[in-house]
């Protein structure tokens, strides 16, 4: 029925813009009614070069195997950018296959979003080897919405050259909040533009760190029936309080505010800050879109962690597709993220234009045969000593993973207020920041019914 | 009432003549006298401080302080700026951190001003901006001068109606309507097509508003003269309305062209595609992601067509600015 | 020409402004009102909620904030963007020398897209390497933090604001004290009356029209204050810099309830409207 809904919809616009005559002419299916043409989100921008040159051979690659078939890219950066993610949805301008991170699957998927793949799901050819609990986060009533693209759980990046630098062992990062406090404070003495830690506290991103710190201490967001805040708690303060100390009696955390995800990447790939709360992607993230140097970071388990935020995303297939672009959508998903050996599963080309090889950054297909050639091909082509993972690896699969509270977005804005109230005053009440905004979110979850 | 552009052009040459010091017999009789002050404060049309208090020994003083330090404090504020700015965009990375700051770069490269070229894409930011900026600006013309033209000339029934509702859009503010605006576009399908920011563009009751109290003020017999020889409404636009309309034309272009060149929210919930944004959205999009010297190459770029046009059309800015709002 | 043609033809000069009238700013009027009692997130169809809308978005834990935010920036931006700029008219005025020079730097920012603006601000504020802090440094004073504090977050967007936004206003208040016949200055003068006796009795009152209208189009325009938020803050620290505006685009296009936005947009244009209106008879009263 939402199916139906979304092509009126289409065809009415279509209507609309001919009869404004201002509508550009649809693209001829030249010839045979094979021809087809999708448009696919997320080509690396072009701070990226390399990358883009990747994808673009990717692209080229793909549509010499499917004759008939015209990829258009999409080089948005982010490539999910919250900001535009609505207007693009709702003004029926997202691509045929679009990202979605976890946060946003029970939105896009609630508000039918997103298309029912349930019947093509046979076009992924490793379908039945992506990790179990990937694929029921896209899944709703039974049928598939998404395509599980990265899934890993929360570590602490840390950057190897810093650490030499303040005489800290690179090879045995911090085990414990104490460690991390130490750590940071040596690494903050390397001189005034040095930070020990760096945190974010705004747009959003603040309230996520605390929800990944948060459930690293063990604490919870939300009440077990989803219905009261419950971060109003020993660990919600021990998470802002550590956060305030570092700032105010270490002085080890910079003294500005950082505000939306770019903020501390680009801090992090400028060399000059310690450690951060990261999945392992953000490793991959700062050397290749933010400049970072390839060997200087690593990733270590989440110190003293009980339980770690999961990250991720999948693509999704725009609800307006003709089949013809579905099917199209769905090879181009399959061979650029799926296929062991090829698109970005390809570690051989990415040892070669100097992308960070070896980082475990996505555990999509967990120790499935899939998985582990994949792992298998990284590691023979790693540019990276493995080892540098390893206790983030075997953290990982003891360290059980959590998913996002709900609204999850909502209740982000209003866990920046404490984040940045911390991280901005000196003397930020941590026990009336904690009870204000468990008053905010509980308010909006009664509002929310 | 609202005075005309022509009223403030009359300022204009009324101002240009007091910017130097001239000959003016009646100042030098005033301090022809004082040995120690050679050059008379200069005064055409009197102000607050009366010439003869102007001119008096403390008074020339505390002018020329007062001169001097309205010179320093402007350009500190609005001239310091733009040179950090364009300075910055001549620094390596390393030296955009130093602390304290280097006054002038100690290498000055051009460098950065290539990189955020290529990285924020600026070449097709600019086209993409300037055929949004010109193209709504020719609709926008043809639109509100034919409106106005109708409104102020041919005098439909309900014309003060339709002249009263237009107006009414101005009490509106824009960011108030901005919702159900997009939500319009977005039904229309007009996302990242241009006539989603060019129809907003045009419904502009100020622009009708000046250019039919204008078309107003122009002579009955001109327009009847024409008529008499067989001149059609179209006719009588086109060779005798427009032709003595220059001065006010002149002023809507400017600003019409100005605002779509730095629109911000319009474009930037209409305008999506990243090969489809415009200068500003393009560059607030990218800006995280770049060194800061790139973020100020990208600003002077951006910053030098708008300058280019202030330099030429600076009168007709400074006098369409006042066109509308003084009440004579 | 008959009746009818003349009228025909006036319509038909008048059907393309009508058309971009009607759709692109009457009905969204229209459309704001409908909107704000509905849920829709343009891809299913509306359906009616009543007030929910209104409700969500006074319950929204930032609705309180963002309401006293945008007062309060609109207090200080009218004591910098409105007494600012007509001191400095009056100072200009008073000048002969270096006029032009002074008008072209004055206005020079208002040309520029606000995003330089903006964008060149945020790197004065940086709290190390910034502009703003090594100046204070070079004084001896202590650095502020600027954007990052929720004390001085306000104040540092009144400053941008201020900043790309005076020269109109300067120069507009140029203009109008150009026009102020210098015999009422004499007369002044004549009866004794100082500078500052001059200014209160001759100018301001001369003056008088222009201030008003200047300051309900300043109140209206730094009521939507939007882009400083977005860019500089996004709406921190503490959601000291959230503003009505910045708030509507949150529901929007953060938490996709366009109803809620239109909700809160309808609230932000009544309290617009009444102000325009109580400006507006205070100003004819005036004139009268």
């Amino acid at each position: 029925m939402q199916r139906s809904t979304g092509l009126l919809l289409a065809t009415v616009i279509g209507l609309v813009a001919t009869g404004c005559g201002s509508g550009e002419p649809a693209t001829p299916s030249a010839g045979g009614a094979k021809a087809v043409t999708i448009t696919v989100a997320c080509q690396p921008a072009r701070t990226a070069p390399k990358e883009r040159q990747a994808w673009d051979d990717d692209v080229a690659t793909f549509m010499k195997a499917h004759p008939g078939v015209t990829v258009k890219s999409t080089d948005q950066q982010p490539c999910f950018d919250p900001k535009t993610f609505g207007p693009k949805l709702a003004g029926g301008q997202m691509e045929t296959v679009f990202v979605v991170p976890v946060t946003n699957y029970n939105d896009v998927i609630g508000q039918g979003q997103a298309l029912d793949i349930t019947q093509y799901t046979s076009s992924i050819k490793n379908w039945n080897d992506l990790r179990a609990d990937a694929r029921e986060l896209v899944t709703k009533d039974g049928k598939v919405y998404g395509v599980p693209n990265v899934l890993y759980g929360v570590g602490l990046v840390y950057n190897r050259a810093l650490f030499t630098q303040a005489g800290l062992d690179p090879n045995n990062p911090p085990k414990t909040w104490a460690e991390v406090r130490e750590a940071a404070k040596k690494i903050a003495g390397l001189g005034s533009d040095y930070v020990g830690y760096g945190e974010y506290s705004g747009g959003n991103t603040g309230g996520w760190h605390f929800t990944q710190a948060i459930y690293g201490r063990g604490g919870e967001v939300l009440s077990a029936d989803n219905k009261t805040a419950a971060f109003n708690s020993p660990e919600g303060k021990a998470v802002l309080q550590t956060l305030h100390d570092m700032r105010w009696v270490d002085n080890s955390m910079g003294n500005k505010l950082l505000i939306g995800w770019e903020s501390l990447m680009v801090a992090m790939g400028g060399g000059k800050v310690g450690m951060m709360l990261g999945a392992p992607d953000v490793v991959t993230d700062v050397v290749t879109k933010f400049k970072g140097k390839t060997a200087d970071y690593g990733i270590t388990a989440l110190p003293e962690a009980k339980a770690s935020l999961s990250g991720g995303e999948a693509y999704m297939i725009n609800p307006k597709a003709t089949p013809d672009e579905v099917k199209a959508g769905m090879e181009w998903i399959d061979f650029r993220f799926n296929t062991v050996g090829k698109g970005r599963f390809d570690f051989a080309r990415g040892k070669a234009i100097g992308n960070p090889v070896g980082v475990p950054d996505n555990a999509v297909y967990g120790d499935s045969p899939t998985g582990k050639a994949i792992q298998a091909d990284r590691v023979k082509n790693a540019s990276l000593p493995v080892e540098n993972y390893q206790s983030y690896v075997d953290s990982a699969a003891s360290i059980a993973p959590k998913a996002e509270p709900m609204h999850a977005q909502e209740i982000y804005a209003v866990l920046d207020v404490p984040m940045s109230a911390v991280l901005s005053r000196k003397d930020a009440n941590i026990d009336d920041l904690l009870k204000d905004a468990e008053t905010k979110v509980n308010n909006l979850l009664a509002a929310k019914g | 009432m609202i005075s005309g552009a022509r009223g403030q052009l009359k300022d204009e040459r009324r101002e240009r003549g007091d910017g130097g010091v001239r000959r003016a017999p009646a100042d030098r009789r005033r301090s022809g006298g004082r040995r120690r002050s050679p050059r008379p404060i200069h005064v055409q049309f009197r102000t607050i401080i009366s010439p003869h208090q102007l001119n008096s020994r403390w008074g020339r003083r505390l002018y020329w302080l007062a001169l001097v330090t309205v010179i320093v404090v402007f350009t500190l504020a609005f001239v310091l700026p733009l040179y950090w700015m364009i300075t910055g965009a001549m620094k390596t990375p390393e030296e955009v951190a130093e602390m304290p700051p280097t006054l002038f770069p100690a290498q000055p490269t051009l460098d950065p001003f290539f990189e955020a070229w290529d990285l924020f894409d600026i070449g097709t930011l600019l086209v993409n901006t300037v055929y949004y900026a010109l193209g709504g600006w020719l609709f926008c013309m043809v639109v509100d001068v034919t409106a106005a033209y109708a409104l102020s000339k041919l005098r439909p029934m309900f014309g003060n109606v339709i002249l009263g509702a237009m107006l009414a859009t101005l009490m509106i503010p824009p960011m108030v309507i901005l919702i159900p605006l997009y939500v319009t576009i977005v039904d229309l399908g007009l996302l990242n097509n241009p006539w989603g920011l060019w129809f907003p563009a045009a419904a502009n009751g100020f622009n009708i508003f000046l250019l039919k109290r204008f078309f107003d003020s122009i002579p009955r017999e001109l327009i009847e003269a024409a008529q008499i020889d067989g001149a059609g409404p179209v006719r009588v636009l086109w060779s005798v309305v427009l032709p003595v309309s220059r001065p006010i034309l002149g002023v809507v272009s400017i600003f019409t062209i100005v605002t779509a060149f730095k629109d911000f929210v319009l474009p930037l919930l209409v305008m999506t595609e990243s090969d489809k944004m415009t200068i500003s959205v393009g560059l607030s999009q990218t800006a995280g992601a770049v060194t800061q010297n790139q973020v100020m190459g990208g600003l002077v770029i951006t910053s030098i067509p708008m300058i280019i046009v202030f330099f030429i059309f600076q009168r007709h800015i400074m006098a369409g600015l006042t066109a509308g709002s003084i009440k004579g | 020409m008959g009746i009818l043609r003349r009228n025909l033809t006036a319509y038909g000069f008048l059907c393309a402004a009508l058309f971009c009238f009607a759709v692109f700013a009457w009905y969204p009027m229209v459309r704001e009102f409908i909107l704000s009692f509905q849920k829709t997130d343009l891809i299913n169809p509306p359906e009616w909620v009543g007030l929910e809308n209104f409700k969500g978005a006074v319950q929204d834990p930032a609705f309180g904030e963002a309401w006293l935010n945008t007062v309060e920036f609109t207090l200080l931006a009218l004591l910098c963007g409105y007494a600012v700029p007509f001191v400095v008219a009056l100072v200009l005025n008073e000048l002969r020398h270096a006029r032009a020079y002074l008008r072209f730097v004055v206005y020079l920012p208002v040309m520029l897209p606000p995003i330089v603006a903006v964008l060149l601000f945020r790197w004065f504020y940086d709290p190390g390497p910034g502009l703003f802090n090594q100046i204070l440094d070079l004084v001896n004073l202590p650095p502020l933090a600027w954007l990052d504090s929720s004390s001085t977050a306000l104040i540092s967007l009144v400053i941008v604001s201020t900043w790309m936004n005076m020269g109109s206003a300067t120069l507009i208040y140029l203009a109008a004290l150009q026009n102020i016949p210098s015999e009422l200055y004499e007369a002044a003068e004549l009866d004794g009356a100082g500078v500052f006796k001059r200014i209160r009795h001759v100018t301001i009152p001369q003056t008088r029209l222009i201030l008003l209208l200047m300051l309900m189009l300043q109140i209206v325009a730094t009521m939507q204050v939007f882009i400083e938020p977005y860019m500089l803050t996004g709406g921190g620290p503490e959601n000291a810099t959230v503003s009505v505006a910045y708030l509507m685009y949150q529901f929007a296009f953060s938490q996709m309830n366009y109803g809620q936005a239109g909700a809160l947009g309808m609230m932000l244009m009544i309290v617009l409207l009444a102000f325009a209106a109580f400006q507006l008879r205070t100003t004819r009263e005036d004139a009268a």
